[in-house]
C-alpha cells in the first residue's frame, strides 16, 4: 500500500515532474522563442535605428556640406560687397576732402594779404568835342577834340579798430593845360563806428554832406559832368578838411542830421593867411528825411546850409566884365534837394526811374571895388591892403541855381536820361547860364561803364560867353575791391 | 553861452538815451532778417517772443535788395540781425549796417547772426578776379534752397535767441524741435516725391540751385547769365540752346526777379518747359513760408519733368 502509494505518488510526482518539465520545456521554448523574437525585434530595431542614424547622419552631412558651400559663397559676396562699400566710401571721402580742400584753399588765398585794407582803383577817361574854344565857353578845358583822364582814383578802406574805420581816396587828374597828372588826396578820413546815442563822427579830409550830389565823386554821378550850380557855388566836390558829426534821431521815421566844420568847402582853398580865427571856418549841415510812398516808390528830401562868416578871399579878387572887382568876404549857401525814385522790388536791377532835383541859393557878401584898383591875386585883407582906393564897399549878391535830371533804366545794362542845368553867377545874378544834356549809359558790367552825353550850353549876353555844343564819351571802370556805399543808394 | 548850450542839449541827450535803451523785460526780441526764409525760420523758433522784420519781401533778387533809408531806424533798434552769410548780402547789408549806427548788430558782435557756419559751401571760386563775374569769394551762398541745410540756419537762430533771452530757452528749444521734426518729415516726403527728378537736368537764370540740385539728384546744366551778375551775350544764349538740345535738358528755371524774355526764348527753341520758381518765401503767390516755398518748388519741378514716352 505504502509502496503503491509511493509509486503512485512517485509516478504522480514524476508525471507531474514530467508534465512540469514538459510545461517548462514548453515555456522555455516559448521564452526562447520570445527571446528570439525579442532579439530579432531588437536586432531589427537596432538595424533600423542604425540605418536611421546613418541616414540622418548622411543627411546632416549633406546639409552641413551644403551650408559650408553656401557659407563659402556668402563670404565671397560679403567680401565683394565690403569692397564695393569701401570703394564708395573712399569716393565719398575723396569728394569730401576735395570740398574741404577747396574751402581751405579759399581761406589760404586771403592769408598772405590778411592785414591789407580793401583796395580798389577807378579809371575814368573822357573823350570830348566842344564846338567853341575855352575863351568862348569859359571852360578850363580847351574846345575842339579833347581826351583826358579825369579820374585815376585809388580807394583804400579798412577798420582801424573796433571803434573806427579809415579810408582814403587818392586821385590824379590830368591837368587841363599840360595834360600831366596831378596827384592829390581827395579824401583821407577817420569815421567812428561805435559812438553812443546814434552819433557818427568823421574827421580828416572828406566830402562834406551838402545836398545830394556835392559829395559824390565825378565818376559816380548819374551823368558825365557835375551840374553847373554845384561847380560854381560849391566849387566842384564839397571837399573839406575838418569834422562832421551825424546824428540819427532815435525815432521810427528816418531822419538824418549832419553838422560839420572845416577850413575849406569845395576846391578853392580858403584864407591862406598866417592865422585863421574860428570865424573864418566853414560851417555846414544837412537835414534829410525819407518816405516809402509805396513799396516801389520812394521820396527823399533834404535841406542844406553852408556859412563862412569871413572868407576873405576864397577865390581871390574876381575881375568883372566892366572892370570892377569883387572879393568874397562872407559865404552863405542854402539848398533844397529832392529825389523821387521808382525802384520796383521785383526787378529793380532791370528797371528803375529816378528824378532828382536840387535848388541852391547863394547869398555871398563881397567887397565891391568899382574902379578895379584891387589887382587879382592880392593877399587877403588887412587894414592897408594894397590897392585899396577908398571906393570899395561891402554888399551882397543873391543868386539862384538848380539842376534837375531824370534817368530811366529799362535793362540791367541800359539807361538813359536828361539833365537840365540853370545857374545865375554868384557874383552877378544877371549873368545866367543854362544847359541841356541828354545822356545814354551802357553798364557793360558792374565795373565797366560807357556813357554818351550831348550838352548844349546857353549863356545870356551879360556873361559875354557864347553858346556851344559838346559831345562827351565817358568810360569808367573799376578794378579790385568795391563797396556799395550808403551814398550810392 | 555854455550853460544855455548844456540846457539845450541835456534833454536831447536824455531823450536819445531813453530811446536807445534796451527794451523792457518781457518785450519781444526785435529781430531783423535779411531775407524772408530766415524770417520764417526765426518766427518758427521764436514764436511769440520775437518780433521779426525782413528787409526783403520775397520778390527781390537776394543780391539786389534796395537800400531804403526806412530800413535804418528798424536796424538801429534791432537786437539781432539774422543773415545768410557767405557774401549773399554784400550788395546792400554793409552800407545799411553802417547807416544803422547800431553797435549790437555789427559784424563780430553777438547780435550779428550769420547762419552759414557749418555749411560746406559749393562752388568756392578758385579766382575772385572780375573776369569770373560777380563771384562770391566764400562760395555759393544759396544753401537755404536745400531744406536739409536749412536746419543749420534753424540751429544758429535758436542759439542766438537762447543767448539773447535765456529765460525762454526751453520754449525756443521746444519750438525748434517741433519745427525740425516737421521739416524732417517734409524732407522725407519731398525726397520721395522728387524721385522722378533724379538725373533730370535744368538751366536756371542765376546760379542759385546748386545745393537744391545736389540734394534731390538733379543736374544743373548751366546758367543763362554768362557769369554771375553778367547778362548773357547772344553767343552764350546760342551755346545754351545747342547744349540743351544735345543733352535733352528738359527744364528752364526762371527766378521771379529776372526778366522772362530770354528764358522763354530758350525754352521755345529747345522745347523745354519754362518754370518760374521762387528763391525766397513770397517770391510767388502761396509760398509765404519756407515749407510752402519748398513744396511749391518740388511740385512744380515734378510736374515739369518730361513724362516717359
Amino acid at each position: 500500500m505504502k509502496f503503491t502509494r509511493l509509486i503512485g505518488w512517485s509516478s504522480t510526482l514524476c508525471l507531474g515532474a514530467i508534465l512540469a518539465q514538459a510545461q517548462e520545456t514548453n515555456e522555455v521554448e516559448k521564452l526562447n522563442q520570445q527571446l528570439k523574437q525579442i532579439r530579432e525585434t531588437f536586432e531589427k530595431q537596432q538595424r533600423e535605428l542604425k540605418e536611421s542614424f546613418e541616414r540622418m547622419f548622411r543627411e546632416q552631412q549633406a546639409q552641413i556640406e551644403a551650408l559650408k558651400r553656401q557659407l563659402a559663397s556668402a563670404t565671397n559676396a560679403a567680401a565683394g560687397l565690403a569692397q564695393t562699400n569701401q570703394a564708395a566710401a573712399a569716393d565719398q571721402l575723396k569728394e569730401l576732402n576735395q570740398k574741404v580742400d577747396q574751402v581751405v584753399e579759399a581761406q589760404k588765398k586771403v592769408r598772405p594779404s590778411e592785414f591789407n585794407p580793401s583796395i580798389g582803383f577807378v579809371g575814368e577817361t573822357v573823350l570830348a568835342y566842344r564846338s567853341k574854344g575855352s575863351e568862348a565857353t569859359g571852360s578850363e578845358r580847351r574846345g575842339g577834340f579833347d581826351a583826358f583822364q579825369r579820374s585815376m582814383e585809388l580807394n583804400i578802406a579798412a577798420s582801424v579798430d573796433p571803434f573806427a574805420k579809415g579810408y582814403a581816396v587818392i586821385n590824379a587828374t590830368a591837368d587841363s593845360a599840360t595834360g600831366e597828372a596831378t596827384l592829390g588826396i581827395e579824401e583821407a578820413a577817420l569815421q567812428t563806428t561805435s559812438l553812443p546815442w546814434n552819433l557818427e563822427l568823421k574827421a580828416g579830409r572828406f566830402f562834406g554832406e551838402f545836398g545830394r550830389l556835392a559829395y559824390i565823386h565825378d565818376h559816380e554821378l548819374p551823368f558825365v559832368n557835375r551840374p553847373l550850380v554845384l561847380d560854381r557855388y560849391i566849387g566842384g566836390e564839397s571837399k573839406t578838411d575838418g569834422l562832421q558829426l551825424n546824428w540819427l534821431p532815435p525815432i521810427a521815421h528816418y531822419t538824418s542830421l549832419t553838422l560839420g566844420l572845416g577850413d575849406q568847402f569845395g576846391d578853392n582853398p580858403n584864407n591862406p593867411g598866417t592865422y585863421r580865427p574860428f570865424s573864418e571856418l566853414n560851417f555846414f549841415g544837412r537835414a534829410s528825411t525819407y518816405f516809402d510812398l509805396t513799396p516801389d516808390w520812394q521820396l527823399e528830401a533834404g535841406m542844406s546850409g553852408l556859412w563862412n562868416p569871413r572868407t576873405q578871399d576864397r577865390a581871390g579878387v574876381q575881375v568883372q566884365p566892366n572892370g570892377s572887382t569883387l572879393t568874397e568876404r562872407e559865404r552863405r549857401l542854402a539848398g533844397l534837394d529832392l529825389k523821387v525814385s521808382y525802384v520796383p522790388l521785383r526787378n529793380n536791377q532791370f528797371r528803375s526811374l529816378v528824378w532828382g532835383t536840387e535848388l541852391l541859393f547863394s547869398d555871398n557878401r563881397y567887397l565891391f571895388d568899382p574902379d578895379g584898383s584891387l589887382a587879382p591875386g592880392n593877399p587877403t585883407a588887412h587894414p592897408g591892403w594894397p590897392g585899396l582906393s577908398g571906393d570899395e564897399f561891402m554888399g551882397g549878391v543873391g543868386a539862384l541855381g538848380l539842376y534837375s535830371y531824370v534817368t530811366y533804366k529799362w535793362h540791367r545794362q541800359w539807361s538813359a536820361g536828361f539833365l537840365f542845368d540853370w545857374v545865375q553867377n554868384a557874383q552877378n545874378h544877371n549873368d545866367e547860364t543854362s544847359a541841356y544834356s541828354p545822356y545814354l549809359t551802357w553798364a557793360i558790367s558792374h565795373w565797366n561803364q560807357l556813357r554818351l552825353q550831348y550838352t548844349h550850353t546857353d549863356h545870356n549876353a551879360v556873361s559875354g560867353l557864347r553858346p556851344d555844343d559838346a559831345i562827351y564819351l565817358q568810360w569808367a571802370w573799376i578794378i579790385g575791391s568795391h563797396a556799395h556805399g550808403w551814398q550810392q543808394r | 553861452m555854455k550853460s544855455k548850450l548844456m540846457r539845450l542839449l541835456t534833454p536831447v541827450m536824455l531823450a536819445a538815451t531813453a530811446c536807445a535803451a534796451s527794451p523792457a523785460q518781457g518785450a519781444p526780441i526785435r529781430v531783423v532778417t535779411t531775407l524772408t526764409d530766415l524770417a520764417d525760420l526765426t518766427r518758427a523758433v521764436g514764436g511769440k517772443e520775437v518780433q521779426v522784420f525782413s528787409l526783403a519781401t520775397g520778390v527781390e533778387d537776394t543780391h539786389g535788395v534796395p537800400m531804403k533809408p526806412s530800413f535804418v531806424p528798424i536796424l538801429n533798434r534791432a537786437e539781432l540781425l539774422v543773415l545768410v552769410g557767405l557774401g549773399c548780402e554784400h550788395a546792400f547789408l554793409p552800407a545799411l549796417l553802417e547807416a544803422s549806427k547800431n553797435p549790437r548788430i555789427q559784424s563780430g558782435q553777438p547780435g550779428y547772426v550769420d547762419c552759414s557756419p557749418g555749411i560746406v559751401p559749393l562752388a568756392v571760386p578758385k579766382s575772385t578776379d572780375h573776369s569770373e563775374g560777380d563771384v562770391h569769394p566764400s562760395g555759393n551762398p544759396h544753401y537755404l534752397l536745400d531744406p536739409v541745410l536749412a536746419k543749420t540756419a534753424v540751429e544758429h537762430i535758436y542759439e542766438a535767441l537762447a543767448a539773447q533771452a535765456p529765460e525762454h530757452t526751453a520754449e525756443f528749444r521746444q519750438n525748434r524741435d517741433a519745427y525740425l521734426a516737421k521739416l524732417e518729415a517734409k524732407v522725407a516726403e519731398w525726397q520721395q516725391l522728387a524721385k522722378p527728378l533724379k538725373g533730370v537736368g535744368f538751366v536756371s537764370y542765376h546760379e542759385e540751385w546748386g545745393y537744391f540740385a545736389e540734394r534731390f539728384g538733379m543736374k544743373v546744366f548751366g546758367t543763362i547769365e554768362l557769369k554771375p551778375g553778367i547778362d548773357p551775350t547772344p553767343r552764350h544764349i546760342e551755346q545754351i540752346i545747342l547744349g540743351m538740345k544735345a543733352e535733352h535738358v528738359p527744364i528752364v528755371v526762371r527766378e521771379p526777379q529776372f526778366p522772362e524774355k530770354v528764358p522763354a526764348y530758350i525754352a521755345r527753341q529747345t522745347g523745354a518747359k519754362l518754370v518760374k520758381l521762387p528763391i525766397m518765401p513770397g517770391g510767388v503767390p502761396h509760398t509765404e513760408t519756407y515749407i510752402a516755398m519748398m513744396d511749391y518748388i518740388i511740385h512744380t519741378l515734378v510736374a515739369a519733368q518730361p513724362k516717359p514716352g
